[in-house]
């Protein structure tokens, strides 16, 4: 009935997922860059809103998908943007945010050694650049919420799609992209499970922090935007069968996504064998062009030991979600509250956890 | 037309220049709305908006009579959106050859008032189309929904009778198209506040927050599959998630036990009048077997009285037949 048009501008095109059915009950939601929904959402409201007049500058600290995001509609918008990161950013993304026209401000390497680490520098830096500047503005994804709010044209387009969803399950970082699209969705499907996908020595469901290869999931602070109460399941991938869940994505689906997205379809995947009458929804935040001289290079999996390990046939179902366990383990959470899972006692007498 | 081919003698023949023919009109009635909030428009801007139920059973018949003597319209009392809406009309037809300067408006209506059928907007619609009538001229859909909404602020959607949309109510503009026509339902409709009336002008609008407006969006979504698909299960729940939402500004006495009731006998979701105090057990009429005395029982039960039972149109095939057997 529709007639198929243009997009008005290039992040306009970024906005919805492929929708793709790997399995009779089992549809994979693929993003080139998923980023691009709370970026382009948050910058255009509040320039709406008065808080981002072609004088002020945008300032975010990121090495990531979300500051190529932000600069991509600072492009469109006119506006200058300042991201700042570290001395680890992965150079062709250094590349590509400056062809954007980004500032790119690296903290020193010196950094990695004081307290806090180059999250902290990085912060410290951003509020620094924040108070020099005449009129500042700062999306702040892992607070604004405008962030899960964006998700709503992801819940609308999955419902015009497909019409009925039992389960959707993704990677949960700032928490925006789960608990914005579940939580919306659940306006009409109030049944609709929701699958989080954490990787180990991640805080933000209960592991202790920790060193992480795993890249694209998984915090070490604990983000305002993570909504625990909307998680029914909580997985946690280890990297080897992250990746080797990526290279059985492509090889079997033909998908070239990155390993967040791998780690999301493991655990989907799972459900869905397990739920055959529900039909399940994997988020896939972005393809596997970052990734290409890493998960998608066996002698780089081969050097780390991940190359040639079994893929556990299930996760191994735990009673404790702060105790890591093997390289595939779930948790039910149930809706719950951060502080009802991790000190049930305390929540039973009704004192914050 | 409803009135056929002759007019009713006027009650007040001075108004009626001698020579001039009157102009007639009808609208029908709605049953609330399947879906009310705010949505964007394609340039991303909110409005208000909503997708009406139709109620083909009633309606309203308007007759105008114009005169050239008199400025102004005369009608019944209490029906000044409707004198409202001639006027607006005949303000359009300036500078038609042969103008009314003003007239009388006559209506007659089987539509109950302020429980959420929308009295005022069939009677405004009916009254412009009459007008427009006289003047030899049939306005479009559209055109008639601008001034509907100009001569009462806020309009369902009545006047758009040949697909579905989702109207913006107050702007009186079309925001999309979902498809030609609703997929087959009965509805089983109730008064959930019997004897009370609701003033839809005098109601403050909703004041929607910025959560709700999101899970707007994603409610027009599943409708837009709804329709295009036939599928009354989805639209039932379209209906009840957006009833569930308007809790929060224009409550429903047992909305939580009509819900029940309704998926109790087998039924896809309920719709309420937004400003009203009606609402409606969604059923697709395309199942073997709908209890709808059961229901009405059930909606007795609760203390509320029934209204009406909607039955889909029949498909034009099955009346050919049913002659073509007689």
């Amino acid at each position: 009935m529709s007639l198929r048009g243009s997009f008005a501008e290039a992040t306009d095109a970024y906005q919805l997922p492929k929708l793709i059915r790997l399995d009779k009950n089992l549809y994979a939601a693929c993003f080139t860059l998923m980023k691009m929904i709370p970026a382009r959402f948050i910058l255009r409201r509040a320039a709406q809103q008065g808080r981002l007049d072609p004088g002020t500058v945008i300032v975010e600290t990121t090495s990531g998908t979300f500051g190529l995001a932000l600069a991509m509609q600072a492009v469109h918008m006119d506006r200058r943007l300042i991201l700042v990161s570290d001395p680890v950013i992965d150079e062709r993304l250094y590349r590509r945010l400056t062809d954007l026209g980004a500032v790119v401000e690296r903290v020193p390497a010196e950094a990695a050694k004081t307290a806090g680490g180059y999250q902290a520098a990085r912060l410290d830096r951003l509020e620094q650049i924040m108070t020099d500047l005449d009129a500042a503005f700062c999306p702040r994804q892992y607070s604004n919420p405008d962030n899960p709010r964006a998700y709503s044209i992801v819940a609308e387009y999955l419902l015009e799609c497909l019409g009925q969803i039992d389960c959707i399950t993704g990677p949960v970082g700032s928490g925006g992209s789960m608990c914005g699209t579940v939580g919306q969705l659940r306006a009409l499907l109030p049944e609709c499970r929701a699958v989080g996908v954490d990787s180990h020595s991640s805080v933000l469901f209960g592991h202790p922090d920790g060193p992480r290869e795993l890249r694209g999931l998984g915090m070490s602070l604990m983000p305002d935007n993570l909504n625990h109460r909307i998680f029914d399941q909580v997985h946690w991938v280890a990297p080897a069968a992250a990746y080797t869940a990526t290279r059985q994505l492509h090889q079997r689906h033909a998908l070239f996504m990155g390993p967040s997205s791998g780690a999301a379809y493991l655990a989907g995947r799972w459900w869905a064998q397990a739920n055959p009458d529900a039909l399940t929804v994997v988020m896939m935040p972005d393809e596997g062009y970052r990734y290409q001289d890493t998960v998608y290079d066996d002698d780089w999996l081969a050097a780390r030991g991940h190359l040639g390990q079994p893929l556990p046939a299930e996760p191994v179902m735990v009673d404790d979600p702060a105790q890591p366990s093997g390289s595939w383990m779930a948790y039910d959470w149930a809706r719950r509250a951060y502080h009802e899972v991790m000190s049930p006692v305390a929540a039973a007498q009704g004192e914050p956890g | 037309m409803w009135l056929g081919g002759s007019s009713p003698a006027p009650a007040h023949p001075e108004l009626l220049t001698p020579g001039l023919t009157a102009g007639i009109g009808s609208a029908i009635a709605h049953h609330g709305e399947l879906m009310q909030g705010v949505f964007e428009d394609d340039a991303g801007q909110l409005r208000r908006a909503l997708v009406t139920m139709p109620l083909p059973g009633r309606g309203s018949q308007a007759v105008f009579y114009p005169s050239q003597s008199h400025w102004g319209v005369v009608g019944p009392s209490g029906l000044t959106k409707a004198r409202r809406a001639a006027i607006y009309t005949l303000r359009e037809f300036a500078a038609h050859p042969s103008p009314a300067k003003g007239g009388r408006v006559e209506i007659t209506s089987n539509v109950p008032h302020g429980i959420g059928m929308g009295s005022s907007t069939s009677d405004v619609t009916a009254t412009i189309k009459a007008v427009a009538d006289y003047h030899g001229v049939s306005l479009s859909r559209e055109e008639v929904g601008r001034l509907a909404v100009l001569a009462e602020m806020a309009s369902d959607s009545v006047m758009i009778d040949d697909r579905v949309v989702l109207f913006a109510h107050r702007d009186g503009v079309v925001l999309e198209t979902f498809g030609h026509r609703l997929p087959p339902m009965t509805v089983v409709g109730c008064d959930t506040a019997p004897g009370e009336a609701v003033e839809t002008l005098s109601l403050p609008p909703a004041d929607y927050s910025d959560a709700e407006a999101g899970e707007f969006q994603v409610l027009r979504g599943a409708l837009r599959r709804a329709i295009a698909t036939e599928d009354v299960g989805l639209l039932g729940k379209v209906a009840t998630a957006s009833a569930r939402i308007n809790q929060r500004y224009l409550p429903k006495p047992g909305l939580e036990p009509l819900i029940e009731l309704c998926l109790r006998y087998g039924g896809a979701g309920l719709q309420i009048a937004h400003s009203g105090t009606i609402a409606g057990l969604i059923f697709d009429a395309r199942r073997s077997r709908i209890d709808t005395d059961g229901c009405v029982l059930g909606i007795k039960e609760l203390g509320f009285a029934v209204t009406d039972i909607i039955e889909p149109a029949r498909p034009q095939a099955t009346r050919v037949a049913q002659l073509a057997a007689s």
